[in-house]
């Protein structure tokens, strides 16, 4: 059998996987853990070769595998870098993941890269910008691309549309997958005062093929609050709460948990995903 | 400011708040019980913090040497003066040797800018290409190649450093500060030889022969071209242990004929 069939066995099933960052690659591959898929950082693996590779090669022999983005900048006014949508494809071929994903945020302007996942307006000027570049990158990498709700500290004032709208009209135009990220939903509610229930029944649900969980921080000593999507800590109560409400809503999805600073032991990483898991395994049973 | 701005427009204000070329974008920011500008310096510290990070990760020999507040300084200036082209941060700070050579808090340290140099060519050596040395079989059918008609292609990690300073050993003191008196790094220079080893960076400083030797082979020359400039440098100069541990270390991939060299 060949290779590319091999690979094709391995699709991401609804349970709960965990961002694997570069503190756990080596126990991971020691100790092989049963965790039901792992997701990594595309633009960790655009480097030609490596230690890197070696080690993504052996977890995908292993697990599947998501490769989710950060640098695509999808929503600059910039034209779409297209250097990063190439090394992008040439990473997809390499290691066929069975998601790709990236961000409805935009970071370059004028050539220069901030290197941040920062908002858009909801303008239609970016929600048409957005569908075309969307287009553009399912295009050019053949399959289908999911895009992720990203946590913002900031709104602008000349928004035409809730951000809950924008992002389901996206996807619908668009055609691609939603990462739906609950921590970002729940964040930006606090950030910009919404509901985020109402914000999870507007998107739409037929479209997630994965759900992003992580911590947040709180920013001391403001006058409103504002929460900090860090990815530092636990998974926060209301966060549980609003996560078994998409599940709800969406049925049992690919479940990544997210740790990116002061990252904790592995076991710590797969005690939360086993949260998960248990919620799932409660939306099954509510709902055999 | 205006009404309702274009897309390009407001990205442009963002990015000129974020790199702290002045806030008039805020005006385009609602408040909602912030000041539009604190809202904006969220993203402000968070963009300096990851590009900062970026650097610590890409020169670790660096910051061991100046220290966190001279590193912060400098990664501030050099933040601003060459902003990130690339959406993958390990190519932000391919710059900063250059900057460092100009940068006036520096000119005490006149080495730094060769340590930095080393660190970024480790970086490259850990992310290069991957690719298989050549087997015993090919090597033996080089062997009776003449020099003249024969180029080897070396390992893609292979990467060098003539350095006026003792760069090499600097940067292991630096690793194991304890072990010993720290170098004088302004005595004999050092010419180092980079290359993957494993998943590892391997160094190793060469005589300023084998170095040219090397060198004249990474850029394509033929054996007996890179021979002659080695001798140039010294006369004792013998090709053969230096063919022999480039080999041994897997270093060269490809022997490249003359003939399908078009």
């Amino acid at each position: 059998m060949n290779d590319a069939l091999l690979r094709v066995q391995h699709p991401i099933p609804a349970a709960a996987g965990i961002g694997l960052r570069a503190p756990h690659m080596a126990q991971v591959l020691a100790e092989r853990p049963p965790v039901p898929w792992f997701e990594v950082h595309s633009e960790n693996y655009f480097c030609a070769g490596g230690a890197a590779h070696a080690a993504l090669e052996r977890i995908r022999r292993d697990y599947p595998l998501s490769l989710h983005g950060v640098g695509l900048s999808l929503g600059s006014a910039d034209a779409l870098d297209r250097a990063h949508l190439t090394t992008l494809r040439r990473l997809v071929e390499r290691y066929q993941p069975a998601l790709v994903s990236d961000h409805i945020c935009w970071g370059t302007i004028g050539a220069v890269h901030l290197n941040d996942l920062l908002p858009l307006p909801c303008t239609t000027e970016a929600l048409e910008l957005m569908v075309s570049r969307v287009q553009q990158v399912q295009d050019a990498l053949g399959r289908e691309f999911l895009v992720e709700n990203v946590s913002s500290y900031l709104s602008f004032r000349d928004a035409e549309m809730p951000e809950s709208t924008f992002v389901a009209e996206l996807v619908r135009r668009s055609g691609c997958g939603l990462l739906l990220d609950v921590n970002n939903v729940y964040v930006n509610s606090v950030n910009h005062g919404f509901d985020p229930s109402s914000y999870l029944r507007a998107m739409p649900h037929g479209s997630v093929r994965e759900i992003h969980l992580a911590g947040f921080t709180r920013k001391e000593h403001l006058p409103v609050p504002l929460l900090i999507d860090s990815h530092s800590r636990p998974v926060a109560d209301a966060v549980w709460s609003l996560y078994e409400e998409a599940l709800a809503l969406c049925g049992p999805q690919p479940t990544l948990i997210e740790w990116d600073q002061d990252i904790p032991g592995l076991e710590v990483l797969l005690a939360e995903a086993g949260r998960a898991e248990e919620r799932m395994h409660a939306c099954r049973t509510a709902f055999a | 400011m205006p009404a309702a701005p274009r897309l390009h427009e407001l990205q442009q204000g963002i990015a000129d708040a974020l790199l702290g070329r002045g806030d008039a974008v805020a005006a385009w920011v609602v408040g909602a019980g912030l000041d539009p500008a604190a809202r904006l310096r969220v993203y402000r510290n968070a963009v300096a913090g990851t590009l900062t990070a970026a650097l610590r990760d890409s020169y670790p020999t660096v910051l061991a040497l100046v220290g966190e507040d001279f590193f912060e300084a400098m990664a501030a200036r050099y933040r601003l003066q060459h902003p990130s082209r690339c959406g993958n941060l390990q190519q932000f700070g391919g710059a900063l040797a250059g900057f460092l050579q100009d940068m006036p808090e520096a000119q005490r340290l006149d080495y730094l800018p060769d340590v930095a140099r080393l660190d970024w060519l480790r970086q490259l050596a850990a992310l290069a290409a991957d690719a298989l040395p050549v087997d015993a079989a090919r090597s033996a059918m080089a062997a009776m190649a003449a020099a003249d008609a024969l180029r080897v292609r070396l390992h893609p990690s292979v990467q060098l450093l003539r350095s006026r300073f003792a760069v090499l050993s600097l940067w292991q003191w630096c690793r194991a500060p304890s072990a010993a008196a720290a170098p004088r790094v302004d005595g004999t220079g050092e010419q180092v030889l980079l290359w993957r080893d494993g998943g590892e960076v391997a160094m190793a400083s060469l005589d300023p022969a084998t170095f040219r030797c090397v060198e004249r082979l990474g850029a394509g020359d033929d054996v007996a071209s890179a021979w002659t400039a080695a001798v140039e440098t010294d006369p004792d100069f013998d090709l053969e242990p230096c063919l022999r541990d480039l080999l041994a270390q897997g270093l060269i991939v490809a022997f490249i004929p003359q003939e399908s060299d078009a």
